[in-house]
């Protein structure tokens, strides 16, 4: 007898849904609340509050095949609270750290979070830099040119955003979806892989396995 | 939920006749939520209705903890699918999806002999009503059920409108509490589950349709080999080729082989006569073969719509000999085209002229019996958009001899005949093929012939012709578009038959369905975002002013519930600290539930004791914390606590207490850390701290005769009185009675970092208290200043032990006060001794005591004179 396939979901054309833990880090006031404002709800408070905890939303991100469900921790940025970060990017499959372009300190503290996440987080962690505030840019202090050539050497996603303006918001939120990893076999999630530190230059898709849900 | 005593609990919820078949606990899915339900089949007579009733407690204890919310007659109208994820391959949770009275609810099951006999229970319920097509007016018990309820329109007239499920969520009329949302007890249903369903509430927003040709065939090959013929003029007699071909065979090998071992050279014979015979302006692919015995069902699909048919399998079911046998019965063949599900069966039935009730039964076993069993648990055949059936259904002309019908037949006059036909009188009085259509039929009958010619069976039977070999089919958006019978091939005794079909197929647009698909994700997103517990504090910096030893202070915090869900919030450890708050810092509530608009004060309370004292002496700690307020499935908030602490006496050690000669006051913090961390000792220490000098001075002074010194309690205040006096310097008297200056020196022996005697030397004490000279000589060993103050509080001792006789005092009672203090037991222990209270213990307290006693009886000034 010929059968061709097994079961599958009788209503085989949804994708499946791959959530992920993100966490926002940076120098306080460089944008991070603003960004997950703008990505999560579409809005833009000039004077946002100083976050002083960790805020946490949920956004969805559809790809081709898959749907990307972010859980974003956006964490509180100033200095005191540096010693509770880990709380929130231990575990985390994806980092967004932001500086300010108007300001080098931002960009500076922006290098020593990195250089914290690649010692402390997982090491297939998936590692965007933002240079926010990209719509004040006659203010601008850090070089586009600067930071990507320190994103390059680095392995991290890069692009100058604006949570005013919108600009790239969306799209490095998406870019970050596409470049984690996402298993496309079902039940042999987070064997391989496990603990190996990836080089990750331009094309190479991370081949780690963090399990989609 | 099927024990006995809980069947009884769901069953005293009707009256008699009325009979709970099942019951079992599922999850009613309700946009993104889920709340639990028990589900139950009732059967009152011939009828039956699924019940859906609320649990206030779960497992049910009594009647009352029952409510029914929903009764959904099983009828005309109700129609039932069975759903799975598969892709999880742990977790395969059932989705029971069941549309009534146009409205669709959808219930999640474990998987499980529980979930596979409620299925089978409600399809049984399904067939039986099929059977008898009960009158509405049987339902009538159902209405006095839900009278209470919700009244339920038993004539179908009336549609309940088509609810969008995030719509009830928002509505008010949701069952489920909300607190449950933010606790987690409701567990938020896996999107993925909510997103499947809620897409295929939408399918028709994304879907077009797109024809598809069918061609349908039947034949019955009465054993006979296909040796030296071609099926062109049966399979590719039209000039459209087919988009799919489903073509059946009967009696494709008559031999006892094949009826025995279900083994023959035939199937692959007349598969590969069948494949060179497709139409020849199409490329063709097998997707599914299935036989049983003599029943063969092929399927064929044209290349390119091969990657869009899916989850295809067959199934079987044996109607012959006991009931089981393959020689009668149908194969089938299920898929899904693009996004339409389609079946196809093959059926044989009983044979014999009069035996059409034979052949009704056997329809209704095939119906029942198919079960698609890769699916978990099995799908039916009912479960399909389009059902296609073929086959030698084996119904006859009996009312009509054989030589009038053949005459009828002659002259091309088929109509009286097929008034005559068994099905089609048998589908009239509803007896079988429920809800099936036909074509009409405008050939002669396909049976019975001499095989190799074009007439009627000569053989003495002189049967009379019948149409034997029909297709059928169910379903919406199929057209039939040619029914005929094929006499050119004559090998067998049946000619055979086709139907071309043009069926409307459900096709995906890609870019509808994801947007729509996108839509619902930021709805949800939006929902999920907004349902997220929130809160706010009235200050996120808790500051105290002056703290001083053992003097509890507090302030509020107030967490108001600004959100639209209960708030279970609770304060969490910091990455892998011990506990949630520093030891000086205690946090009442700790956790709680907040409701909406409502607000919880809690109270910070800082108490700087003999514990946490010496930590911020030696700078090991400081008046500083960051607390962690977790929202369960939400934010955190930090909230910054911190103090001043006004330097004391006591939670110094010894050694940092002797290099101080003005009051600890006078003496910047520093100071006083780098004294506790031994550094810059001054050239001068005194050999007593002059704090236990000035406490014991007063007690000798004003205490010694006191009845009761060391055994009745001061007073906090007035400890608190000598405490600053102590730290501030004064040159009035020192405050408080000689009761609370006793407490105070113990209290300043108990607030050291260490034990007088270090902790390192507490098993060597206590295994030495059998001799008094073994004990002199660990004394020895003590650190100078420790062996002094050890002495001088001894030799104090024996002096308050010099006026028994006015203060009432005895060695033994202060040895084992002494004892404890002096051999304090280290405060991680604390745990132990809960532990350890209960046996060791006791023994422990009485060895600190002997060692302590030696010095209060013993002549000391050896010692002294050192």
């Amino acid at each position: 007898m010929a059968s061709r396939g097994t079961a599958q979901r009788p209503n085989g054309t949804q994708g499946k849904i791959c959530q992920f833990k993100l966490v926002l880090l940076g120098e306080s006031a460089v944008g991070k609340s603003s960004l997950v404002l703008r990505f999560v709800k579409g809005q833009f408070h000039e004077y946002q509050e100083s976050t002083i905890g960790a805020a946490f939303l949920t956004q969805t991100v559809c790809l081709e095949e898959t749907t990307v469900k972010f859980e974003i921790w956006d964490t509180a940025g100033q200095e005191r609270y540096h010693s509770l970060a880990p709380m929130y990017y231990r575990g985390a499959q994806a980092a967004i750290v932001v500086y300010d372009i108007t300001n080098q300190d931002t960009f500076t503290r922006a290098t020593t979070w990195v250089k914290e996440l690649q010692r402390q987080a997982s090491p297939s962690i998936v590692i965007a830099l933002a240079g926010n505030k990209a719509d004040l840019g006659n203010k601008r202090v850090v070089e586009y040119e600067e930071a990507q050539a320190y994103a390059e050497e680095n392995g991290l996603l890069f692009m100058e955003t604006s949570a005013k303006t919108a600009m790239n918001v969306n799209d490095i939120f998406l870019a970050i979806a596409k470049k984690l990893p996402k298993n496309e076999q079902t039940g042999n999630a987070g064997t391989s892989g496990q603990g190996r530190r990836l080089v990750e230059s331009e094309g190479q898709k991370p081949t780690s396995g963090n399990c989609c849900k | 939920m099927s024990t006995p005593e809980q069947l009884a609990i769901v069953q005293s919820k009707f009256t008699t006749g009325e009979t709970v078949v099942i019951a079992m606990e599922a999850k009613l899915c309700q946009g993104w939520l889920k709340s639990t339900r028990l589900i139950a089949v009732v059967n009152k007579g011939s009828t039956s209705a699924l019940v859906v009733l609320i649990t206030s407690r779960n497992p049910p204890q009594v009647y009352s903890d029952l409510t029914i919310e929903k009764i959904l007659p099983i009828d005309q109208d109700f129609q039932c699918n069975i759903g799975t994820d598969e892709e999880q391959q742990d977790v395969t949770d059932v989705f029971l999806n069941v549309t009534c009275r146009k409205t669709r609810t959808i219930f999640e099951m474990r998987p499980g002999i529980a979930a596979t006999n409620l299925v089978s229970a409600i399809f049984q319920a399904i067939d039986v009503y099929q059977k008898n097509k009960n009158p509405t007016t049987d339902f009538l018990w159902i209405q006095k059920l839900t009278g209470s309820v919700r009244s339920l329109d038993i004539s179908g007239d009336q549609e309940e409108t088509i609810s969008d499920p995030i719509v009830d969520l928002e509505s008010q009329d949701i069952n489920i509490s909300r607190r449950n949302i933010a606790t987690g007890k409701t567990p938020i249903a896996p999107r993925e589950s909510v997103v499947r369903y809620q897409m295929a509430c939408k399918e028709d927003d994304y879907t077009y349709t797109k024809n598809f040709r069918l061609f349908i065939g039947t034949w019955n090959v009465n054993g006979q080999p296909p040796i030296g013929i071609t099926l062109q003029k049966w399979l590719s007699c039209d000039e459209e080729p087919p988009d799919i071909y489903a073509i059946g065979f009967q009696e494709l090998d008559l031999s006892k082989e094949a009826f025995l071992f279900n083994d023959t050279p035939r199937e692959e014979e007349w598969r590969h006569i069948v494949s060179r015979s497709l139409h020849p302006d199409a490329n063709y692919e097998q997707i599914a073969l299935v036989r049983l015995v003599g029943m063969m069902l092929i399927v064929f699909t044209q290349t390119a719509h091969l990657p869009h048919i899916k989850n295809v399998c067959v199934d079987t079911v044996g109607t012959g000999i006991m009931g089981k046998m393959g020689n009668k019965g149908g194969v089938a063949v299920s898929c899904t085209i693009h996004n339409t599900s389609v079946c196809f069966i093959n059926a044989h039935l009983a044979a014999h002229s009069e035996e059409y009730e034979r052949r009704n039964q056997d329809f209704a076993d095939i119906c029942a019996r198919l079960h698609f069993s890769t699916y978990a648990p099995s799908k039916g055949f009912k479960d399909h958009d389009q059902i296609y059936w073929l086959g030698d259904l084996n119904y006859r002309i009996t009312e009509m001899d054989a030589f009038r019908a053949k005459q009828f037949l002659a002259g091309g006059n088929l109509l009286p005949v097929l008034k005559l036909d068994q099905l089609e009188q048998q589908r009239k009085l509803g007896k079988v093929f429920q809800g099936f259509h036909e074509a009409d039929i405008t050939f002669k009958p396909t049976y019975k012939y001499d095989p190799g010619t074009d007439n009627w069976d000569s053989s003495e039977k002189g049967r009379a012709p019948a149409w034997c070999d029909r297709v059928l089919w169910k379903g919406e958006a199929i057209n039939s578009i040619a029914y005929r019978s094929h006499p050119e091939l004559k090998i067998s005794d049946h000619k055979p038959v086709s139907s071309i079909f043009d069926s409307q197929v459900r096709v995906i647009d890609v870019a509808k369905y994801r947007k729509i698909h996108e839509d619902l994700m930021k709805k949800l997103d939006k929902l999920e975002n907004e349902f997220l517990p929130q809160v706010t504090v009235d200050t996120t910096e808790v500051i105290f002013e002056t703290l001083r030893f053992d003097e509890p202070c507090s302030k509020e915090l107030i967490v108001a519930n600004t959100g639209q869900v209960p708030v279970e919030f609770e304060f969490i450890k910091k990455l892998d600290d011990a506990s949630y708050c520093k030891d000086w810092l205690s946090i009442t509530p700790y956790t709680d539930f907040i409701e909406p608009g409502q607000k919880c004060d809690i109270k910070l309370e800082v108490r700087v004791d003999k514990r946490s004292a010496w930590k911020l002496n030696s700078g090991a700690d400081q008046l500083y914390d960051i607390l962690v307020l977790h929202l369960v499935n939400g934010k955190d908030i930090f909230i910054t606590v911190t103090g001043t602490y006004e330097r004391s006496c006591f939670g110094c050690s010894m050694e940092a207490l002797i290099h101080i000669p003005v009051p600890i006051r006078e003496v910047p913090a520093g100071r006083i850390m780098e004294l506790e961390n031994s550094k810059n000792l001054s050239q001068d220490p005194y050999s007593v701290p002059k704090e236990i000098w000035l406490l014991v001075d007063r007690l000798y002074r004003h205490g010694i005769k006191t009845p009761g010194l060391f055994e009745t309690q001061g007073l906090h205040s007035e400890v608190l009185a000598i405490r600053d006096w102590l730290d501030v310097g004064s040159q009035d008297a020192m405050p408080g009675s000689v009761h609370s200056v006793a407490e105070a020196l113990l209290l300043l022996l108990d607030s050291t970092p260490e034990p007088l005697i270090p902790y390192n030397l507490h098993s060597q004490c206590l295994s030495a208290t059998a001799s008094y000279l073994q004990c002199k000589q660990i004394v020895m060993q003590l650190p100078e200043i420790r062996r002094t103050v050890f002495l001088y509080i001894c030799a104090f001792l024996q002096e308050l032990l010099n006026h028994t006789q006015d203060n009432g005092l005895d060695a033994k009672t202060l040895a084992s006060l002494f004892g404890s203090f002096f051999l304090r037991d280290l405060p991680r222990a604390r745990d132990d001794r809960i532990h350890r209270s209960r046996t060791i213990q006791p023994t422990f307290d009485r060895k600190k005591a002997a060692f302590v006693y030696h010095f209060l009886i013993n002549d000391q000034s050896d010692f002294i004179g050192r």
